[in-house]
């Protein structure tokens, strides 16, 4: 559908009078992160993805589960109405691989709360970044069914696809017509992506390759932080652990598998105590154990653990270079 | 200068060298172990920005010589690595840079008009930094794209080296900067700061990155401190949790103090904490403010052979 001016600032302000909570990309300094926004002012389209991941709308860095002191108190599910507006095609089936875990086999009550009231509205891509290449996994930047509402931005209007029935209802408040084929013409383009991940019989190389020196080498440079997880929007590590000793709260924080203390067992017996093992265990996750398990690659392309990694790792190298 | 230091590791016997290598599709440069016979790899230009003086310290126990390229900050990190034992000096080989100061690629990034894929070389002229990409030129002042940290390098040139390249530049210590951030109120400062420490998303990556924080157990996250075999269920289960995962600007507040005083006298200035923060937070404006109450509250010169710490203990 057509909508005649810019959808996505509009929708945000019909959100919010709707009641929603509203996140968008708002621009901090020199980057984009995703906000709680109180007008469409504040909301920055011009991006080509955000800094964070949308993930910790979803699964926050930090939550507190239940007080404790002299009674235990739980902390209510919250069931805010909540919207992502402009969150990427990439980002949207992150957000589908993260159901997978959190919703699938044992149900965590939080996550599906806030999953349940969540409302995402897609926003085309017009241009490959220098690290974008979600095209290697099969997601398409300008078209999306992971979200509820699909935006792409037209001259001076907005071509507005209405993926779900929830989308739809929002749509309603809209005067929206048909497009012309023009719109879809204009809607069509290919982005110039420069960068690819070779995934030809992956699963059979990745078997192979797990006792390869291969590893060691590319850990070499790698430092063991938190970057590559903590941005990535796949990743769903979290601990628990309790803060406080007779009066205090039980929290859930976000967990990197880079840090050493992350498989650190009670028996003081650690599994990956090296960082080529932890390193490994980052590919191995996303490339081999999760095919396995869900039939996905928990890689959805949107390169921000190679544009931030401190010292140069790229993931579509390393998982290209698996002989 | 790339010639120039190629010759110079093939002038020395040694097991490995420490250098960079262009990373492939980008002009952006990474740190590399080279053997020996993998000279004609080895890459350097104003966006050869990381230290090696950690990659050194980590490869230095298998081996008996490493030669490493290294500019004046990272000779500054070596130094202080050596005076703090934990490198020896005689295992190492220094081709010192004189160097100009390096590019931030984040500022880089903003600023080319070209895809980083299609640039073909990156290059100083003076001032100027000249960008090369599918036979055009982009120009620009090297000063708008170059490493904050740079801008205030007191000595660019290493001041120790085996073999230096370029001609020896002077320095000058500068904490103009700093001295701005003084002049606010302190609520003022509160609120700066607060500001920035709220962006924190406590990836580590400022403490991994840094040559001098090397401890192996961190109050952040102590593996082997209180858990071994023989340690109580109960034990274990209140092990020393100074500052647990919780992320706000409170408790950022703690582990960047807490990380930036353990640097006090020893930090090289050579901006890998920056340079790495994902969240693009100022964090050498702590380190840079804590050398100015070394020097100008304890008279310590970084150029002393005497670690800051071990002095105090001197009285």
């Amino acid at each position: 559908m057509i909508y005649e001016g810019d959808f996505l600032k509009n929708v945000i302000d019909k959100l919010i009078e709707e009641g929603f909570t509203v996140y968008a990309p708002v621009k901090v300094g020199d980057y984009h992160v995703f906000k709680r926004v109180s007008k469409s002012e504040e909301a920055d389209f011009n991006y080509i993805n955000t800094k964070l991941s949308p993930k910790e709308i979803i699964l926050p860095e930090n939550e507190i589960l239940i007080k404790y002191g002299e009674w235990i108190e739980e902390v209510p599910i919250s069931n805010e109405k909540t919207a992502v507006v402009g969150i990427r095609a990439c980002d949207a089936r992150a957000l589908k691989l993260m159901d997978r875990v959190f919703l699938e086999d044992i149900v965590d009550p939080y996550y599906k709360a806030r999953r349940d009231n969540l409302l995402l509205i897609g926003y085309a891509c017009d241009k490959a970044g220098d690290y974008c290449f979600c095209q290697s996994f099969g997601i398409n930047p300008r078209g999306s069914c992971d979200v509820d509402i699909f935006v792409t931005k037209l001259d001076g209007k907005s071509f507005v696809d209405l993926v779900s029935e929830k989308g739809k209802e929002i749509a309603q408040k809209f005067e929206l017509k048909e497009p012309v084929d023009e719109d879809v013409k204009a809607k069509e383009k290919d982005l110039d992506f420069v960068k690819s991940v070779n995934t030809e019989k992956l699963i059979n190389r990745m078997k192979e390759a797990f006792e390869s020196e291969y590893w060691k080498e590319v850990a070499r440079n790698c430092i063991s932080c938190g970057t590559c997880t903590y941005l990535c929007p796949t990743c769903y590590c979290f601990d628990i652990y309790d803060e406080g000793e007779h009066k205090g709260v039980r929290l859930r924080a976000w967990d990197s598998c880079q840090f050493p203390l992350h498989t650190l067992e009670s028996s003081s017996h650690n599994p990956r105590p090296e960082k080529w093992q932890r390193l490994r265990n980052r590919f191995y996750d996303k490339f081999y154990a999760m095919v396995i398990r869900k039939g996905e690659i928990y890689c959805v392309g949107c390169g921000r653990c190679i544009e931030s990694c401190p010292v140069g790792i790229d993931i579509a190298e390393v998982i290209t270079g698996v002989k | 200068m790339i010639g120039k230091i190629r010759e110079a590791c093939r002038q020395v016997e040694v097991d490995a060298i420490i250098g960079y290598r262009k990373k492939e599709g980008e002009p952006r440069e990474i740190l590399h172990v080279f053997k020996p016979d993998e000279i004609d790899k080895i890459t350097f230009s104003p966006l050869s920005s990381n230290n090696p003086a950690r990659l050194l310290m980590e490869i230095l126990p298998t081996m008996n010589k490493v030669a490493v390229i290294a500019k004046g900050c990272d000779v500054r990190a070596i130094r202080e690595l050596v005076k703090e034992n934990k490198i020896d000096r005689n295992k190492i080989y220094i081709i010192g840079v004189s160097c100009d100061g390096v590019v931030d690629y984040r500022k880089f990034r903003r600023a080319v008009q070209f895809r980083l894929n299609e640039i073909e070389s990156v290059e100083l002229d003076g001032e100027d930094l000249i960008v090369k990409a599918n036979g055009k030129e982009q120009r620009f002042k090297f000063a708008d794209v170059m490493s904050e940290v740079c801008k205030h390098c007191p000595n660019p040139t290493p001041k120790d080296y085996d073999v230096l390249i370029g001609e020896p530049k002077e320095g000058k210590e500068d904490f103009s900067d700093i001295e701005e951030i003084e002049k606010m109120s302190a609520e003022e400062r509160w609120n700066y700061w607060m500001d920035i420490f709220s962006k924190c998303i406590r990836c580590h990556a400022c403490r991994q990155v840094c040559p001098v924080c090397y401890c192996e157990e961190c109050l952040v996250d102590p593996v082997n401190l209180a858990i071994s075999p023989m340690t109580p269920a109960e034990e274990k289960a209140s092990y020393p949790r100074v500052l647990g995962k919780t992320v706000n600007s409170s408790d950022n507040l703690i582990y960047h103090l807490v990380r930036v005083l353990h640097h006090a006298g020893r930090c090289a200035r050579c901006g890998e904490c920056e340079r790495a923060c994902p969240m693009e937070l100022p964090l050498t404006k702590l380190e840079r403010k804590l050398w100015k109450v070394v020097q100008e509250e304890f008279g310590y010169s970084p150029d002393e052979d005497i670690p800051f710490l071990s002095k105090l203990d001197m009285g």
